[in-house]
């Protein structure tokens, strides 16, 4: 009695047969591994965007980079922009600075309001020396409500640190995308 | 010369099942034989008279070397057997191989496409957000948004629904159609269960007679150890009755009644 030969293609020494699985699946079995796949990233991209529509705001949550002492490095805040709360000073709001992509965390120092509730504002770093007109645009010396993304309205501690270390090191975050990717397309779901 | 005419018995036998059948695979199934002479024996010699003139129609097969395990695809399955879930995968597997191939029973894959169609929908509005938002940024693709999120969320609660009370843990359906073309299909369905960490597989077949939609039910717990050897493959030869067993005593029943 002869058995037939291994079953489908190891790595020779490891013995690891990763595409066991796929192997095995007929056409709708592997239509719903894809499947699988497709809503755990839909999944992730519907809580983002809801999240964008319940708090207005195109960035609800922003990774902290230099606000000491109120928040350090590495901090997840968490943001809403409702066009009727006003912006008052001594408030931290996050803004974009036309050119610029990554928004900052600064604290509002000073505040001009005209009746029908257009705002002027100025925002300086509690860790820094001056005001952040340096920051802005050329020749713009305030900041207007359409640069806010959003003012803070709570935070978590050191969360965002995976965040940094993902935008400092890309091939780290590909790599590690790339082998969650692999794990959910090839392993089989029970 | 008596090994010599039960081996010719044997690929005669498939030649005549085969060609007998209707279907014009021939080349298909010569291993399979092997189980089902076992049983009939010594009405294998006659057999060779009777069956060995469709070889002219067929061309004859090969002479191919005796397997008496039972295989899928040819192929023995073998899994790591501490994972739980490539266990239970390959007893379903099986399985349901069992009852498609010996029973010749019709897959029906209404539950399997039901649950594929809600996900694709979901996936489907999960789409139309990404692009509308990338067409016209945030604060005008807010309507669009919300409603795309929110009928993906009810998406989500009704494949959940569906994965449990519809489906539950039911991986085959399969239909037996009635020789006489009168009466509806008769529906075998196959669920199985097995715990994390636990050794007891639960395998439970149920039968739905298409005449009088009574349902029947058999199951049984075995340890998995009784049909994976040490290595971790499965030994078609010990879970193979067993599925024959619970077939059969469903369908006693119906003949008794």
């Amino acid at each position: 009695m002869v058995r037939a030969g291994a079953v489908g293609a190891h790595l020779p020494a490891s013995g690891l047969d990763i595409f066991g699985d796929l192997k095995k699946m007929n056409k709708r079995q592997l239509y719903y591994q894809v499947l699988n796949f497709a809503m755990i990233v839909s999944s992730a991209l519907m809580i983002w965007k809801g999240l964008i529509v319940l708090t207005g705001s195109e960035s609800p949550i922003v990774v902290v980079l230099s606000m000491e002492p109120a928040f350090h490095r590495g901090d997840l805040l968490f943001l809403t922009n409702f066009r009727e709360d006003p912006i008052r000073a001594g408030e931290i709001v996050v803004f974009k600075v036309e050119g610029r992509d990554i928004p900052i965390v600064h604290r509002v120092i000073k505040v001009h309001e005209k009746d029908n509730g257009d705002i002027k504002f100025l925002t300086k770093g509690d860790n820094n020396e001056v005001d952040d007109r340096g920051l802005y645009k050329e020749g713009q010396n305030w900041l207007e409500k359409k640069d806010v993304v959003g003012r803070a309205r709570g935070f978590l501690p050191y969360v965002g640190m995976v965040t940094i270390i993902m935008n400092d090191y890309p091939k780290f975050k590909y790599a590690l995308l790339a082998v969650m990717g692999a794990y959910v397309l090839l392993k089989r779901e029970s | 010369m008596a090994a010599a005419a039960v081996q010719g018995g044997r690929s005669g036998g498939s030649g005549g099942c085969s060609g007998a059948g209707g279907a014009s695979n021939c080349g298909t199934g010569s291993g399979r034989s092997g189980l089902l002479d076992k049983r009939q024996g010594l009405t294998v010699l006659p057999r060779l008279i009777v069956n060995s003139w469709p070889q002219v129609i067929c061309p004859p097969q090969p002479p191919k070397v005796l397997e008496l395990q039972w295989k899928i695809d040819d192929k023995p399955v073998k899994i790591d057997k501490w994972d739980g879930s490539a266990v239970k995968n390959s007893l379903d597997d099986s399985a349901k191989k069992v009852l498609l191939e010996k029973y010749k029973y019709v897959e029906n894959f209404g539950l399997i496409d039901g649950r594929l169609t809600i996900c694709t929908i979901s996936c489907f509005f999960a789409i139309v957000a990404l692009i509308w938002d990338y067409m016209h940024p945030f604060p005008e693709s807010k309507p669009v948004l919300a409603l795309c999120v929110i009928s993906y969320f009810v998406m989500m609660g009704i494949l959940t629904i569906y994965t449990s009370y519809k489906e539950k843990s039911i991986f085959l359906v399969a239909h037996r159609k009635d020789p006489t073309g009168m009466d509806p299909d008769d529906i075998w369905q196959l669920s199985s269960s097995l715990k994390r960490f636990d050794d007891k597989y639960t395998l439970k077949l149920t039968f739905i007679s298409g005449r009088t939609k009574q349902q029947r039910e058999a199951e049984f717990t075995k340890s998995i150890a009784k049909f994976f050897d040490h290595s971790g493959t499965l030994v078609m030869d010990a879970y193979e009755p067993e599925i024959s067993r619970l077939h059969d005593s469903l369908a006693i029943e119906r003949k008794i009644k």
